[in-house]
């Protein structure tokens, strides 16, 4: 990280309007500013950072403190240190206080997970049990960002639509539909005006209160819009979960990206796994991502447990005491999660079908390649009782005969396979 | 008449097993997975013929593939057994079915074959007499030195030297008379003199006819089935057959007792690859459902005194009705068929149910034996 830069990606929390559509999990994803936040209000204690660039003989050690009202930064201290051209990276400090003994299994299963869906980061995680949790990171590799989208028509409400008119620059309800919205054209801004009854030529803001409910209410009904682009999605993708399932060390693993699908306007990818054998426990287990951030509670309430709960194991060649671990990752631009605490994903129809079909494909796969390593393993045994009859039979007609009966023509390695 | 089965000297046996032994080695060194064939005991191979029993007419081989796992297993356990049996023939020493088994306990076999059934190694057995074949026919275990535990007793004025190579006669060898060798083709016969044999399901009417001394005031033999005749009871009375003997067989009026009758009669099905194992020529002499329920039947008197047949009674005279040994012979079928319809069975300890004074008792025993004789055609003086 620059020096310039660290005020505001870390002493800022991101808030406001956001007409601007990405996936997102925050400035990094590891929800480090409401961590830092949560640490000076507990705490009151300065948050230390030390940041230093590659090709550079020195870095910053800077400690500052939040402003939280007026959400910026207050640098305390600033040092200039020393360091090798080669160094680079950013080392944050800070202080929290929280409940070790109550939280200590979700933390410990947090970081595990966390390893598990970026395994492109190293962890390192001192306990106050001075326990070490650490996970090397496993690949170089790192999903593609997202890019930042417009919303689409079928994502907004009433309030979003009023604040996007008051600060569009659009001189026609035509012009603003084709501007604000991602994947409205003029072909489509036509027809959906038409459709809602709408001038085209209109100037956005002179639009009453009735008629942008019934804007609002047409887009929600309209069908020709084209689905909500999926490039403001960042997918985890199977290399980088194959990496990461490592972690949990099964036989046979398989994961499935989905193809884009939306819900209200929300693009989303459905990402699913399915690991099997190894050092799995037995019986079917759910690990759940939402934007790559694992899902810690509520498990039994999640759409994915439900699917799995409905799954017929034995379609695939499976039984409920397998050891298997169904893995689900959705990225979306709007989580549908069903409580405020973001604790569980909802039951939506379409998202649930994306992750039946995710999990079925996953299986079959699986199902494929364990009956192929069984019917090799079968046939092995075979050959191994083969041999094993064979070698008695030529011993027992050795000694009944007294000839020294071989069995080299009948197995090419003399029988003495093990 | 059914052919006795030809003689075979010990040496003749352990020579064949040699062949098939160095055949099979040779297979192997050739890198050749061996195939063994034989006749097994279905119905495609074997005949029913109400003049000669069961007899087996090789009609679908069935091949043991040594490229299979289960044949291989079954090829090494058939070498083993060829194996002992010819360690054992060359020591001139026999060995029962259960000794066989007990070989696979030899912990080094047992890894291999892991056999822990004595059914598996008699079913073993079957195979080797299946596939060792001597003019056409197989040869039985017995050759093979391998005899099952001696079933029955044989009681009468018959001069014969058994395995021991003592000659005695069956009328003073114990109080059962001679106890029947396990290799009865191998017995010599010296002498006879007895006008019929007659066969008893039980051995306590056997010997009580002995205590009355009904074999010597008929001249006949009585012999002791102990239930269904093992192998060496029904070869012996095959053997008293080729000798011209009446052979009269002497059971209890139940469907299990027909099937007694018919082995000795027909032989079976499973063992029709055996010769020298029916007679044909043995005729039922009793108790049969005419005595009891015909106007001049000898027991209706003590009709009252059958009792009912019970579940497992009623479903073996049914399945009799698939046997062709007994479906087939008129006149067993027409005993069946009664059983059938009354429902009810007599045992042969029926006769003590007349109640009648022990001196009287053996002018029963003799009226109903010659009485019955004589509808044979079988003369008893």
């Amino acid at each position: 990280m620059k020096r310039e830069s660290i005020p505001l990606l870390l002493g800022k929390m991101l808030t406001g309007t956001k007409f601007a559509q990405r996936q997102s999990r925050g400035t990094f994803g590891l929800g480090g500013s409401l961590a830092l936040l949560y640490g000076q209000v507990t705490t009151q204690k300065p948050i230390e950072i030390v940041t230093g660039q590659k090709g550079k003989s020195y870095g910053y050690s800077i400690k500052m403190q939040l402003d939280i009202e007026n959400n910026r930064p207050v640098i305390l201290e600033e040092d200039r240190v020393q360091k090798s051209e080669d160094e680079r990276g950013t080392m944050i400090t800070f202080s929290l206080q929280g409940d070790w003994l109550r939280s200590k299994k979700r933390i410990i299963d947090y970081f595990y997970q966390t390893s598990i869906i970026v395994p492109y980061a190293s962890l390192f995680f001192e306990t106050p049990d001075n326990d070490v949790v650490r996970y090397d990171r496993v690949i170089h590799s790192v999903p593609k960002p997202s890019v930042s989208t417009k919303p689409h028509p079928r994502g907004v409400d009433v309030e979003m639509l009023k604040s996007m008119i008051s600060t569009t620059r659009a001189k026609s309800l035509k012009s603003f539909l084709t501007t604000a919205f991602q994947r409205v054209g003029d072909k489509k801004a036509n027809e959906f005006l038409d459709y809602a009854g709408l001038d085209s030529t209109r100037v956005p803001d002179s639009l009453s209160v009735e008629e942008l409910v019934r804007m609002m209410n047409s887009m929600e009904s309209f069908e020709k819009f084209l689905p909500p682009s999926p490039n403001s999605l960042s997918p985890v993708g199977t290399e980088v979960l194959l990496a990461g399932i490592e972690r949990l060390s099964p036989e046979l693993v398989a994961f499935k990206q989905r193809p884009p699908n939306a819900y209200e306007g929300h693009p989303f990818i459905i990402e699913t796994g399915v690991a099997y054998g190894g050092n799995l426990n037995a019986g079917a287990h759910v690990i759940r991502f939402a934007n790559r951030i694992p899902l810690l509670y509520d498990e039994r309430s999640d759409v994915s447990h439900r699917v799995v709960r409905e799954l017929n194991l034995k379609n695939y060649g499976f039984r409920q005491e397998d050891p298997l671990t169904f893995i689900m990752h959705i990225c979306s631009t709007k989580i549908p999660f069903k409580t405020v605490g973001k604790e569980y994903i909802a039951d939506v129809d379409v998202v649930r079908r994306e992750i039946e079909l995710g999990f079925k494909e996953c299986l079959r796969d699986l199902n494929k390649r364990v009956r192929r390593q069984t019917k090799a393993q079968k046939h092995q045994r075979r050959e191994t009782r083969l041999a094993t009859y064979y070698r008695f039979i030529a011993e027992t007609l050795s000694t009944a005969t007294g000839r020294d009966v071989q069995l080299k023509h009948l197995f090419v390695d003399g029988g003495d396979c093990p | 008449m059914s052919p006795s089965r030809t003689d075979i000297a010990s040496s003749e046996v352990i020579e064949l097993i040699d062949d098939v032994l160095n055949t099979l080695a040779e297979t192997l060194e050739d890198g050749v997975f061996p195939e063994i064939g034989y006749y097994g005991a279905s119905k495609k191979n074997v005949n029913f013929r109400e003049e000669a029993g069961y007899i087996s007419i090789d009609e679908a081989p069935s091949f043991i593939d040594g490229r299979k796992v289960e044949s291989a297993k079954t090829i090494a356990g058939f070498v083993y057994g060829l194996s002992r049996f010819k360690e054992h023939l060359e020591q001139n020493m026999s060995m029962s079915l259960r000794d066989f088994y007990y070989m696979h306990k030899v912990k080094h076999v047992q890894d291999v074959l892991k056999i822990t059934d004595q059914n598996e190694t008699n079913r073993l057995i079957n195979l080797c007499e299946r596939v060792i074949r001597h003019d056409g026919t197989s040869v039985p275990r017995e050759e093979f030195g391998v005899v099952s535990s001696p079933k029955g007793t044989f009681y009468g004025d018959v001069t014969i030297s058994d395995m021991s190579g003592k000659r005695l006669n069956c009328a003073s060898a114990g109080e059962y008379g001679w106890f029947i060798s396990s290799r009865p083709f191998d017995v010599k016969i010296h002498d006879i003199n007895i006008d019929a044999a007659i066969f008893i399901e039980k051995e306590a009417m056997a010997r009580n006819l002995i205590e009355l001394a009904i074999p010597e005031d008929l001249r006949i033999g009585v012999g002791s089935l102990f239930g269904q005749p093992g192998r060496n009871m029904r070869a012996w009375i095959r053997r008293l057959a080729d000798e011209e003997i009446p052979i009269l067989i002497l059971v209890d009026m139940s469907p299990w007792s027909l099937r007694i009758f018919s082995t000795i009669k027909s032989n079976s099905i499973e063992l029709a690859n055996i010769r020298g194992l029916a007679t044909p020529e043995a005729k039922l002499l009793g108790l049969s459902t005419e005595d009891f329920w015909t106007r001049r039947g000898m027991l209706t008197e003590i009709e009252h005194s059958l009792e009912s047949m019970t579940k497992s009674d009623v479903k073996c005279a049914q399945q009799n009705k698939n046997i062709p040994a007994i479906s087939k012979d008129q006149y067993l079928n027409k005993q069946n068929e009664v059983m059938l319809k009354k429902k009810r069975k007599g045992e042969l300890e029926a006769f003590k149910s007349f109640g009648l004074p022990l001196a009287q008792l053996k002018g029963l025993y003799i009226n109903y034996l010659k009485t019955k004789a004589a509808d044979l055609d079988v003369k008893v003086i």
